[in-house]
């Protein structure tokens, strides 16, 4: 479903190699995790994904297709949910809504109860008619997952999705991502919260200055370490440097 | 407290006109090229400015021939204040009201007037950039031609520096009496903002009538040839009632040899100083008021319920676009002031200038013109067009998505939408000046029927090359990094390049019409206007379709 092949991006500032040829392949209907310490790749991985930075080199393919060659194909099988929920603080929820429904032209019968679904599994019924810039941080996030929701997208791709949710929006979140991995879809997300990735992730990828150090489900990683140990003990190990 | 002060000035200069960005820029990035772009912005603005300054360097004979020529710096100052005093209506709300460092500074332990003072004069520094150009030719005129000696040129520095004191003094205490006043709970801001324009469009009456009154008057006197060389001040006198601060500085200027000079460069003076005060006094009072309603994000239970009505509609890519931007532009204070709130303003604003002096030059206008409303048509569809530009909604498009950019990017949206989409955001603002438009020629009783059919027609046509004009520079270079409304529309360069360009591709299509106005047919001349408005916008969009697609592409 998700192919990254050979994929580099240097920053012009420094020179730094944020992400160092990377190889990665996310197969139908798998919660993959993408794990790894601050400022190690992931969010430049994701945005070179989404089509937000153009690689130096390599290839991003989604379902066969080049992300880079033939962009609005691919854009039509994914949704993004960014690190941080900016939206347009001057319109309503629903106007949101109703405008990325537009966008990725959703009948108005079906997004209807699209919608009306997602607004009651994360309790935003009541607010949806207000204007976004009257949300917390947690709202805009939910507002922004459900805009990801609508149009059912094969691929749902998210930076850091747990951060800033309440622990029930939360627990919401990853029985979707469950649901979805059931029905065939694909699951990409990053995030530092090693419980989750432990629990929810068919497989798992951690990432160290820009590099893949290790790659499998969670018993490969197990098994590749020494007897038993937690995905944390894994995961400070790998990213220790020195 | 002066400490306090200057330190929020120094703040305020700096993030207004962004000048650590600029350092920034300039020793660190890529961007050096900028700074021979503001020497080529500069140079394209030059030679309609040496146009005017030589109009009016001639200007003085007129007035020298009648023994009047106070009215010459009358006409300088005058014109300077009153453009002060209708700007700053606009920009004084935008300052003190819609910046959103308000939500940093009312926190710190700061008077209102600490603040109050400090927007003032960094409002100032930024208004001399308009009342210099405007003041200047006509003091400097003055002087060289009157040999004026020292004592001239020392008053002149000291009333070019208190120029804008009374204008944005008045201006501040009206915005700060209709925001304390307006400020009912609940009330959305764009009723408080159209409120705002008819205000605007009130004062420009009234201040109208002012005018064709004292005209008429002095006019319609029946010794008025004897005054007139007797009384080497009588036009001054006469018209200053307009605005007599702009007489006192005259006057002052006028006499700067006698005592009577000395007391009327006193009385400006100290007025100015005194609108100042009153304005800090009143600040305490009512500036708070205003403001902090205004920081209150309005909801209700009620209205926060989603209804069946949300969702019986849909709407292809570019509408959906097109009213994400038209109704963002309208309920963004600061956007709306300077996209609808310019197309509505600059159009009376002419009509005001243009009858200045008095109203018998309309009479006058009407028998020049005779049956020949095309050249109003023209000069209508001339205007139309270049308010394409100066609506700001083309040039500013990317750069007012900031960081919601990214929306834009990952979704799969075509580019022609993304152009669709803009422009008719834009063309929704013009339809609006192209009202304003045909309400002051039905004021000034230039309207016929044929006029509203060209000048809108033509109009919608003309604006769509300027707004993918404006389009094409804000793809190439967005200012998406800002957290303050302010910084896309009203402190973004690409404003400036786009209207230096934008009055390039005007002059060159206002040259060809006024050659063949009088050779061909008028409605050919129309026929031509149109075809050259098609083609270039379809030229336009071609360019503009690329560029998108590669900027989206490359941005980081």
């Amino acid at each position: 479903m998700l192919k990254l092949k050979d994929l580099s991006k240097t920053y012009s500032k420094g020179g730094v190699r944020a992400v160092d040829n990377i190889n990665l392949e996310v197969k139908p209907g798998e919660i993959f995790g993408f794990l790894g310490p601050n400022g190690a790749g992931k969010t430049t991985t994701i945005k070179m994904i989404v089509g937000l930075l153009k690689p130096d080199s390599g290839n991003v393919f989604i379902d066969d297709i080049d992300v880079w060659e033939n962009p609005l194909e691919a854009k039509r099988k994914i949704s993004f949910v960014p690190d941080t929920p900016e939206v347009y603080n001057k319109l309503k929820g629903i106007e949101y809504l109703n405008f990325i429904a537009d966008i990725y032209g959703i009948p108005k019968s079906i997004r209807q109860e699209r919608i009306e679904k997602y607004l009651d599994i994360f309790e935003l019924k009541n607010a949806i008619g207000n204007i976004i810039g009257s949300y917390s941080h947690g709202m805009k996030q939910k507002l922004v997952l459900i805009s990801a929701l609508i149009h059912e997208p094969e691929l749902f791709i998210l930076d850091e999705p747990m951060v800033g949710l309440d622990p029930k929006s939360s627990f919401k979140l990853k029985e979707i991502m469950r649901e979805r991995c059931n029905e065939g879809k694909t699951v990409f997300f990053s995030t530092h919260v090693l419980e989750v990735a432990e629990k929810l992730c068919d497989r798992i990828a951690i990432i160290n200055r820009g590099k893949i150090i290790a790659l499998g489900t969670m018993s490969e990683l197990r098994n590749s370490a020494d007897d038993n140990e937690s995905l944390e003990k894994i995961f400070l190990e790998l990213t220790d440097d020195e | 407290m002066m400490n306090r002060i200057l330190s929020l000035i120094k703040m305020d200069i700096n993030n207004t006109y962004g000048l650590s960005a600029i350092k920034y820029n300039l020793t660190n990035k890529r961007d050096k090229w900028q700074i021979i772009l503001i020497p080529i912005i500069i140079l394209s603005i030059l030679p309609s400015y040496y146009f005017i300054v030589s109009v009016i360097y001639n200007m003085y004979d007129g007035f020298l021939n009648i023994g009047q020529k106070s009215m010459f710096l009358l006409y300088g100052i005058l014109i300077a204040q009153l453009i002060l005093f209708f700007t700053g209506l606009l920009y004084v709300l935008s300052k003190y009201y819609f910046s959103n460092d308000m939500n940093i500074l009312i926190p710190l332990p700061l008077k209102s007037r600490d603040i109050v003072i400090a927007k003032f004069i960094s409002m100032m520094i930024y208004e001399y950039l308009t009342s210099l150009p405007i003041a200047l030719p006509f003091i400097i005129t003055y002087g060289i031609r009157g040999n004026e000696g020292l004592l001239y040129w020392i008053y002149s520095l000291i009333i070019l520096l208190f120029v804008p004191v009374i204008s944005l003094s008045l201006a501040s205490i009206i915005v700060m009496a209709f925001m304390k006043f307006t400020n009912i709970k609940g009330k959305k801001d764009l009723v408080r903002i159209i409120g705002y324009l008819i205000m605007i469009a009130l004062l420009i009456g009234f201040q109208l009538k002012v005018q064709s009154i004292a005209g008429n008057s002095l006019m319609g006197e029946e010794d008025f040839i004897y005054k007139l060389i007797t009384d080497s001040n009588l036009f001054v006198k006469r018209l200053g009632i307009i605005f007599p601060p702009s007489m006192w500085a005259t006057l002052a200027l006028n006499s700067y040899m006698n005592f009577t000079g000395l007391l009327y460069a006193m009385l400006f003076i100290g007025v100015s100083l005194l609108s100042f005060i009153i304005m800090v006094l009143l600040s305490e009072r009512v500036f708070f008021d205003g403001l902090i309603g205004n920081l209150e994000v309005y909801t209700s239970k009620e209205s926060g319920k989603v209804k069946v009505s949300d969702f019986n509609k849909s709407y292809p890519s570019y509408l959906a676009i097109g009213l994400k931007e038209i109704k963002v532009l309208l309920r963004t204070p600061v956007y709306l002031l300077n996209s609808v709130g310019g197309v509505i303003i600059l159009p009376i604003i002419t009509v005001m200038s243009m009858f200045m002096e008095d109203a018998s030059i309309l009479v006058q206008l009407r028998t020049l013109i005779g049956g020949n409303y095309s050249l109003i048509n023209l000069i209508g569809i001339g205007y139309v067009t270049a308010l394409g530009i100066i609506n700001c909604v083309g040039c500013t498009t990317f750069s007012r998505e900031g960081k919601n950019m990214w929306i834009h990017r990952t979704m799969p949206i075509e580019i022609k939408d993304q152009i669709f989409g803009r422009v008719i955001s834009s063309l929704f603002v013009q339809i609006i000046g192209i009202v304003a438009i045909l309400g002051c020629l039905a004021y000034v009783e230039l309207m016929t029927v044929q006029s509203i059919f060209w000048i809108t027609i033509l109009g919608i046509l003309g604006s769509i090359p300027m707004t993918e004009l404006g389009m094409m520079i804000d793809a190439y270079r967005p200012l998406l990094d800002w957290d303050n409304p302010q910084k896309p529309m009203k402190q973004n360069l690409n404003v400036l390049i786009a209207m230096a360009i934008g009055s390039l591709y005007l002059l060159v299509i206002g040259f060809l019409a006024y050659k063949l106005m009088d050779i061909i047919d008028i409605i050919f001349l129309y026929g031509i206007l149109a075809v050259i408005f098609i083609i270039s916008s379809y030229i336009f969009f071609g360019i503009l379709e690329r560029l998108i697609k590669r900027q989206f592409e490359v941005l980081e």
